[in-house]
């Protein structure tokens, strides 16, 4: 697995920070407009530059996959040269693709009557950030990529796991990268969802969320044994573009369901990670859901606090926390990412147990955590991970 | 797996029934570039804000299958540019420091045309919106075996479609510009007398010749003249179908 968003530029720089509740590298955002700047999670790592070969792709939201793709590049190459190039295929999730440049592109355009001349369509067009990793791997299997909003990065997940059981590949690189621009914090400005101050979910205080940036990217494969993609559960709202059902329906089937397929019970579950965004009616419908779904005991957190909404990449990078969550388990003990808010809990929300800075999570053999994102236009995805300890 | 192909529904300017589609495919031609579908069976609340990609996919999504797949199968749009024309619009806002209208951001998603179906139809299913450059079409078709797989008894309407990208980008793309949408019920074959079919993807040829339409238009061409073994060639890879009876 590997991963970047504004706590850390890897896991082992992440891990601890998740732990400890840091919150000391949001940062701010000039918006280019009018408006106040914006507090946002932006990653302040350098970022790997894109291959010459590879100029076509070079933008910004690539390279954030490249940093992630670049910490497991060994592993990623060992299985294409044991599964073969056409055996290794490629699933990726954005809701921004390459517009932080497509913006200085139209920009250019504006001023000048021509596009910028480093850009190229493919940094904007959705299907570029597969092909630009299938292409810097040399992968010849399927690659494309999933745009459902917020739960485009764990929709990924699901997707490579259904095309190893299928038999189209033996292998498949699938993870999610979305980058702070223009676009983004221009349209939930204009929807008013984002926070003055740093988002505090599940509180009566909350005012938004915090937007954030990054990318974490896995590779899924058959085998048994390490960390385990073992349920998958979706469904869309019929309600509302962009609000979710107040009801939290569409949230308890994705739950509900993701738990079924995994053979596992509600009372399994040792940890979940939040959509938690912090706007009104995502915590409130959620806290519902949950509460529905896992009842009041199992500790849960949402990880925007620290890493903002990264939007289309929040569905893997908070996969890769609950991947973190397992794979660092010790004996049989899960430390968990604590909650951050200001405690003081909405009357509005069900009082769901909230995690806390320290909290661990004792766990029998089968240890499972249970990750949300629930999507604009009410798309949902839930996944379970699960890790046999011994 | 063995899928079948339950139902289709095609549309583009000029080519809005089955049996024009069934003339094309015996003579076919480039598709047209400007139109737009008749879309009064939304609700004029969603219409107002739908882009022509909405417009075509939503038409063709409804008429690919019946009332109650429509509100019960899973569902798998596919487009390579989504609604990038009027996002266009909003990077130009935000080129220009201004701010940008919620609505519009909302329906410019790569996934709008997903939710508003979901709504306009009540349908509470699993969806998926993606793209895969030249391979939309094949990559759809394999997110929708995808969900075959994660629910069999389940069908999936696939639904594929573009317009002509805004001249800003178009020049920086050597593709047919057209306007168009198909939609394929499909579902897991059960072995019955069905007609099924099965895909496997390759390295493309060298020498691919280039369509004058999309892949999606071309398998319907194919797939209609009753074609049992046939491939479609991209820059990226080449798909094989199989048809069995």
């Amino acid at each position: 697995m590997g991963l970047i968003q504004a706590l850390g530029a890897d896991a082992d720089e992440t891990w601890p920070r998740l732990l400890a509740g840091d919150q000391s590298r949001l940062s701010e955002w000039d918006t280019g407009t009018d408006a106040p700047p914006l507090i946002v999670a932006a990653v302040r790592d350098n970022l790997p530059e894109i291959p010459a070969s590879l100029a076509a792709f070079a933008c910004r939201n690539n390279a954030m996959a490249l940093a992630a793709l670049l910490q497991i590049e060994s592993p990623l190459r060992e299985a294409i040269a044991r599964f073969g190039a056409d055996r290794v295929g490629v699933v990726m999730g954005t809701s921004t693709s390459g517009v932080s440049d497509a913006e200085r592109a139209i920009r250019h355009q504006l001023e000048l009557a021509s596009l910028a001349p480093a850009f190229d369509y493919a940094q904007l067009e959705f299907g570029g950030i597969a092909d630009f990793t299938a292409r810097w791997l040399g992968t010849e299997g399927p690659a494309y990529t999933l745009s459902t909003a917020c739960s485009s990065g764990a929709r990924a997940l699901a997707s490579a796991r259904s095309l190893l059981r299928l038999g189209f590949c033996d292998a498949v690189v699938a993870g999610a990268a979305d980058t702070l621009c223009g676009l983004t914090t221009g349209g939930f400005s204009s929807l008013q969802a984002i926070a003055p101050e740093p988002t505090n979910p599940m509180s009566v205080n909350r005012r938004g969320l915090t937007l954030g940036e990054g990318a974490a990217v896995f590779l899924v494969t058959a085998e048994p044994g390490g960390v385990q993609l073992a349920g998958v559960g979706e469904s869309s709202e019929a309600h509302h573009m962009s609000a979710p059902d107040p009801e939290g329906r569409g949230a308890e089937t994705a739950m509900r369901k993701a738990i079924e397929d995994a053979g596992a019970t509600a009372n399994e579950i040792a940890y979940a990670n939040l959509h938690g965004t912090g706007t009104a009616l995502n915590d409130a419908m959620e806290s519902v859901a949950v509460d529905h779904v896992l009842g009041r005991e199992v500790p849960c957190s949402s990880t925007k606090p620290m890493t903002g909404h990264t939007l289309g990449a929040a569905g893997a990078i908070e996969a890769a926390f609950s991947w973190l969550v397992l794979q660092r388990a010790e004996h049989r003990k899960l430390a968990l990412p604590p909650h951050l808010f200001d405690g003081e809990i909405d009357p509005a929300c069900a009082p769901i147990r909230l995690a806390h800075k320290g909290e661990t999570a004792e766990v029998d053999g089968r240890a499972l955590v249970l990750t949300s994102s629930f999507g604009f236009g009410g798309n949902n995805c839930s996944l379970v991970l699960e890790r046999k300890l011994s | 797996m063995k899928t079948v192909l339950r139902s289709w529904c095609a549309w583009s300017p000029g080519l809005e029934t089955a049996e024009q589609w069934t003339a094309w495919a015996k003579a076919p031609q480039p598709l047209a570039s400007e139109g737009v579908p008749d879309a009064r069976f939304l609700p004029a609340m969603l219409r107002r804000r739908c882009t022509p990609l909405s417009k075509i996919l939503l038409k063709v999504a409804r008429d690919g299958c019946n009332e109650a797949e429509r509100s019960q199968a899973r569902t798998v749009f596919a487009s390579r540019h989504g609604s990038i024309n009027e996002s266009i619009g909003l990077l130009e806002n935000v080129a220009r420091g201004e701010r940008i209208s919620p609505a519009t951001f909302s329906h410019t998603v790569h996934n709008a045309q997903a939710g508003l179906f979901s709504i306009a139809m009540g349908n509470r299913q699993a969806s998926s919106s993606l793209a895969g450059r030249e391979d939309s079409f094949g990559s759809g078709l394999l997110e929708a075996l995808g969900h075959l797989e994660r629910e069999p008894e389940r069908p999936v309407l696939f639904v594929m479609g573009d317009v002509p990208l805004d001249p800003v980008f178009a020049s920086l793309l050597d593709e047919p510009a057209c306007a168009y949408g198909v939609a394929l019920l499909l579902a897991r074959s059960e072995g019955k007398d069905e007609e099924s079919f099965e895909v496997a993807l390759e390295r493309p040829p060298p020498d691919a010749k280039r369509l004058a339409w999309p892949p999606a238009a071309e398998f319907l061409r194919l797939w209609i003249a009753g074609s049992t073994s046939f491939s479609i060639s991209t820059s990226q890879h080449l798909w094989r179908f199989t048809r069995q009876e």
